[in-house]
C-alpha cells in the first residue's frame, strides 16, 4: 500500500520535526509552565502637554462610523520571541470604508489570510511595496474583495493607488507573543516561556518603544508603556 | 583790372535758395535722427522693462506652475507607498534591506519621471536624506544643493549649479497627515527657456551663471562680442547699457542668483538672467524710413526752391532787363526826351525808373542851363566883338538874320538852320585876338595886317574847337571866306568843296557888309548890293546862295530892321537842339 513517494514525503518532515522537538525539549517543558505578560498602554502628550481628544483625527472621507481608539493602532510584541514552527493561521479582515483602511493597523501570525472587503461606492485597490510581502490585488469596486495570505513575518505595508492617503499596516509575526490593546490600553500575552524579553510596543508613527521583561513560569509579569503623542 | 563777368541773377537765387533748403533739410534731419535714436533708446528701454515686468509675473506663474505639478505628482500613490515603506522597514533592516528600500523609490520615482520629462525630479526623507533623483539633468544635479524647506508663498526657488540654473520647487511627500519627506521638481533655465522669455519679450535673453553664458538667443556675432570681463562687469554691476561688438545694447536684468555665502566649493558664483536689446538695429529701420521720407520732402523741396527761386529771379531780372533794354536804346538813340514807364512789376525796379526819370530830368535841366550859359558868354562875346567897332554894331545878328532867310529859301532843315543861326552869329568870333588898331584901321590895310585879319576864321575855329557842342558850326566860323573860284581863306577851297551854311553865312556877310556904312563910305541900298553881289556870283560868291538870297530880299528890310531892333534873346530848345545836332 505504500508507495515510494508518499513515504519519502512523509519521512522527511517527520525527521525534521523529530530534530527540531530535539532542539525545543526546553521550551516544550517551559510552555507547560508558561507566564503571561500584562500590562497598560498610555498614549501621553509630549512635555507635559495635555492629551486632546481626538490626537489624532480621522482621515477618513465623511466617516458613518465613529473612529476606532488610537489605542487600538498599536501592537505590543516580544521582539525576540523564539520562531514556532506551527503558528495556527487565523483570518482577519481589513474593511475599505470612508476612504480608509479600518482598522488600520492589524497584527496576525504567519499564513495568515486577510480579507478586504470594499465597502464604499467606489473602486479601491490594494497594494504593498514591502520587502516581506509585494503585491497588487488590482481594482475591485463595493461588495467585492480580495483576500491575500501572508506566508512570512514582517512588516507590510498596504496601500490603494486610487486613493494615496489610504494606508494600513499588517505586522506579520511568526510567533504568537503579541497583543494588540484593548481601548482601555490593557492587553494580555499568554502562554510565554519563561525567560527575559524585549517587548516592543510599537506605533506606526511613534516606531517601536521596547522594555525589558523578565517571565516566570506560572507567573504574570506586568510592564507599563507610555508611548509620547507625536503632534502633527 | 581784371573784369569777371558776373553770374546770373538766377543762378545766384537757386545756388542761395537750393543752399538753405539743403541746410535746412539736413539739419531736420540731424534732429530726426537724433530724435529717432532717443525715441528708439527709450522704446527699447520701455520694451525691455515692460518685459522685465512681464517676466517676474510670468515668473511668479511658472513658480506656482511648477509647484502645482509637484504637488500633484506628491500625491502619488505608489511614491507615497514607497517612501512610507522605506521609513517604516528602515527600522527593521541592514545596509543591503536599505538598498532594496531606496532601489523600490528609484523605482517609482523613475516612473514618474518617465511620465512628465522633467529636467530633475527628486525625493528626499523627511531628515534631509537624498532617497533618489531621477530626470534628463539628473546627472547634473549637485549633491550640495541645498533644496529649501518648501514655502508658502509662490516665489520662485532657484539652484544654480555651473551647468546652468535650476528653478525648484519642492513639497512635501505627506501621508495620513504625516510628511515623509520632500518631492523637488526643478526646471533648468537653458537654451529652450532663454527662446520662451525671447519670443515672449521679443530681445534677445542671456543666461550666465559662473559668469560663464549658459544660454542666449543673442545673434553670433554679438555674442562674440560678450567677452569675460564684460560678463564679469554684468555680473557685478548690472549696467543699463552695453557695448556689444560695436553695436549698444540695452540691458535689464531678469533674474539675479547670489553666490550663497559661505561659498561652497565647486559652487558658482552667481547666476543671472538678462534680456537685452540692440538700440542699433532697433533705430535702423526708423532712420531708414526718415530718410526715405526725407528724401521725397527733399525732391519735393528742392523742385519747389527752384521753380520759386527761377519766378521770383525772373519778377526781378525781367523788368530790370527791360529797364537795361529801354536805357540802351535811349543811349543810342540818343532820345531822352521821352520818360521810361515803369513796369508796374516789381516796386523797386518802379522806383528805380521812376529815380531815374526824375534823375534825367535834373541832367537834362542842368545840361540846358550850362549850355545856356555857353551860348550866353559866346553870343556877349560875339556883341562885344562887334560893339568894338560902331560901324559893325548889329553886324553878326543881322548876318544871322539874313543867313537863315537865305536858308529857308533854299529849304534847309530844322538842324541846319540851327547850325546857321549860332554859326552866323559866331562867324567873326576869331577877330577876337585881333587888335583894335587893325580891326579898326580907317584907312587900307598894309600886306601884313591883311594876312592878320585873315587869320580870323582860323583863331575862332580854334576857339569853337574847345567847346564840344559848339562843334556843328566850326564850318561857318573857319570857312565863311572861302570863295568858290579857290581865291578865299584860310584853305583857298574851292566850289562844292565849301560846305553850303559856310557860303550862305559868306553871302550874308558880304551883303551886310556893303549895306552897311564903313568909316570910309556911307551905307549903300540893298538894290546895289545885290547887284555887287550878282556881279561878283561864280566867282567870289557860290551863285546858288545869292539866287537865293535875291529870292529872300523882299524881306531884307524887315530883317535888317529886325536886326537893327536888337537882339533876340535864345530859346532853350534851340540850345538842345544845336547839342543833338
Amino acid at each position: 500500500m505504500f508507495s515510494r513517494v508518499p513515504f519519502r514525503r512523509l519521512i522527511t518532515p517527520l525527521l525534521v520535526a523529530g530534530a527540531l522537538a530535539m532542539v525545543h525539549i526546553p521550551d516544550v517543558r517551559a510552555a507547560r509552565v508558561s507566564g503571561r505578560i500584562t500590562g497598560v498602554v498610555h498614549l501621553v502628550a509630549l512635555a507635559g502637554m495635555p492629551l486632546r481628544s481626538g490626537a489624532y483625527p480621522s482621515r477618513r472621507v465623511n466617516p458613518k462610523t465613529p473612529d476606532a481608539a488610537e489605542i487600538e493602532n498599536v501592537v505590543v510584541f516580544v521582539k525576540d520571541a523564539p520562531t514556532e514552527q506551527q503558528v495556527a493561521p487565523a483570518r482577519a479582515s481589513i474593511s475599505q470604508r470612508d476612504e480608509s483602511f479600518v482598522p488600520r493597523v492589524i497584527a496576525i501570525p504567519r499564513g495568515s489570510s486577510v480579507e478586504f472587503p470594499n465597502f464604499d461606492p467606489y473602486f479601491h485597490n490594494v497594494f504593498s511595496l514591502s520587502r516581506a510581502l509585494t503585491f497588487d490585488l488590482g481594482r475591485f469596486r463595493k461588495g467585492d474583495k480580495r483576500e491575500r495570505v501572508f506566508p512570512r513575518a514582517g512588516v507590510v505595508k498596504v496601500y490603494c493607488h486610487i486613493h494615496s492617503e489610504m494606508a494600513a499596516t499588517i505586522m506579520v509575526f511568526d510567533h504568537r507573543l503579541y497583543a494588540t490593546p484593548a481601548t482601555s490600553g490593557s492587553f494580555v500575552i499568554e502562554a510565554v516561556p519563561p525567560g527575559t524579553y524585549q517587548l516592543s510596543a510599537w506605533h506606526e508613527r511613534i516606531g517601536e518603544t521596547t522594555t525589558p521583561i523578565k517571565v516566570v513560569g506560572g507567573e504574570e509579569a506586568r510592564v507599563e508603556f507610555s508611548l509620547p503623542v507625536v503632534e502633527k | 583790372m581784371s573784369h569777371r563777368t558776373p553770374p546770373r541773377f538766377v543762378i545766384r537765387t537757386l545756388v542761395a535758395t537750393l543752399a538753405t533748403v539743403a541746410f535746412v533739410l539736413s539739419a531736420v534731419l540731424l534732429v530726426v535722427t537724433i530724435n529717432a535714436q532717443t525715441s528708439v533708446r527709450a522704446g527699447v528701454v520701455e520694451r525691455l522693462e515692460t518685459g522685465q515686468r512681464l517676466l517676474a509675473e510670468l515668473e511668479k506663474r511658472r513658480a506656482q506652475e511648477l509647484r502645482a505639478q509637484v504637488t500633484t505628482l506628491a500625491e502619488n500613490s505608489t511614491l507615497k507607498a514607497a517612501v512610507d515603506t522605506y521609513h517604516t522597514e528602515l527600522r527593521t533592516t541592514n545596509a543591503a534591506g536599505r538598498q532594496d528600500l531606496l532601489a523600490t523609490v528609484a523605482r517609482e520615482l523613475d516612473k514618474l519621471a518617465a511620465r512628465i520629462q522633467p529636467d530633475v525630479l527628486e525625493v528626499r526623507s523627511a531628515s534631509g536624506e537624498v532617497l533618489a533623483i531621477a530626470g534628463r539633468r539628473a546627472g547634473e544635479w549637485p549633491a550640495f544643493a541645498r533644496v529649501n524647506a518648501p514655502r508658502q508663498d509662490n516665489d520662485a526657488m532657484f539652484v544654480t549649479t555651473p551647468s546652468g540654473i535650476f528653478r525648484l520647487a519642492s513639497v512635501p511627500v505627506v501621508l495620513q497627515g504625516t510628511p515623509l519627506g520632500t518631492l523637488s521638481l526643478a526646471s533648468a533655465l537653458d537654451e529652450r527657456y532663454a527662446t520662451e522669455i525671447s519670443e515672449l519679450s521679443g530681445a534677445p535673453t542671456l543666461i550666465l551663471s559662473d559668469n560663464r553664458v549658459v544660454a542666449s538667443t543673442l545673434p553670433s556675432e554679438s555674442l562674440l562680442g560678450l567677452k569675460p570681463e564684460v560678463v564679469q562687469a554684468m555680473a557685478a554691476q548690472d549696467p543699463r547699457f552695453v557695448t556689444l561688438a560695436g553695436s549698444e545694447y540695452a540691458v535689464r536684468r531678469l533674474l539675479d542668483l547670489p553666490a550663497p555665502a559661505p561659498a561652497l566649493m565647486g559652487h558658482p558664483s552667481g547666476a543671472q538672467v538678462y534680456v537685452l536689446d540692440s538700440i542699433d538695429a532697433s533705430a535702423r529701420p526708423f532712420i531708414a524710413k526718415a530718410l526715405r521720407t526725407m528724401g521725397w520732402i527733399a525732391l519735393g523741396a528742392f523742385t519747389l526752391a527752384a521753380l520759386a527761386s527761377i519766378w521770383l529771379s525772373r519778377t526781378i531780372a525781367r523788368p530790370i532787363d527791360t529797364l537795361s533794354a529801354s536805357l540802351s536804346s535811349m543811349t543810342e538813340t540818343k532820345n531822352f526826351e521821352n520818360p521810361l514807364t515803369p513796369g508796374g512789376d516789381v516796386l523797386e525796379v518802379d522806383a528805380l525808373t521812376i529815380t531815374f526819370n526824375t534823375m534825367i530830368q535834373s541832367v537834362k535841366a542842368a545840361e540846358e542851363e550850362r549850355l545856356s550859359a555857353y551860348l550866353g558868354t559866346i553870343r556877349a562875346l560875339a556883341l562885344a566883338l562887334d560893339a568894338r567897332d560902331p560901324y559893325t554894331a548889329g553886324h553878326s545878328e543881322r548876318v544871322s538874320a539874313l543867313s537863315l532867310a537865305i536858308g529857308r529859301c533854299l529849304w534847309l532843315d530844322d538842324a541846319q538852320l540851327e547850325v546857321l543861326r549860332l554859326g552866323a552869329l559866331l562867324h567873326d568870333i576869331g577877330k577876337i585876338g585881333i587888335s583894335d588898331q587893325v580891326l579898326m584901321k580907317p584907312g587900307p590895310l598894309s600886306g601884313e595886317e591883311y594876312e592878320i585879319i585873315k587869320q580870323h576864321p582860323v583863331v575862332g575855329a580854334r576857339i569853337l574847337r574847345s567847346v564840344p557842342f559848339l562843334e556843328p558850326h566850326i564850318p561857318i566860323v573857319e570857312l565863311h571866306h572861302e570863295r568858290p573860284d579857290g581865291k578865299g581863306y584860310p584853305h583857298g577851297l574851292r566850289g562844292t568843296e565849301i560846305p553850303l551854311v559856310a557860303s550862305i553865312v559868306h553871302v550874308a556877310d558880304a551883303f551886310d557888309a556893303i549895306t552897311s556904312a564903313r568909316a570910309y563910305r556911307p551905307a549903300r541900298a540893298a538894290s546895289e548890293g545885290l547887284r555887287e553881289l550878282w556881279r561878283c556870283a561864280g566867282t567870289q560868291f557860290d551863285a546858288e546862295v545869292v539866287h537865293a538870297l535875291a529870292k529872300a530880299l523882299p524881306d531884307i528890310d524887315r530883317f535888317t530892321t529886325a536886326a537893327d531892333s536888337g537882339l533876340r534873346p535864345f530859346a532853350v530848345p534851340v540850345a538842345v537842339r544845336a547839342l543833338r545836332a
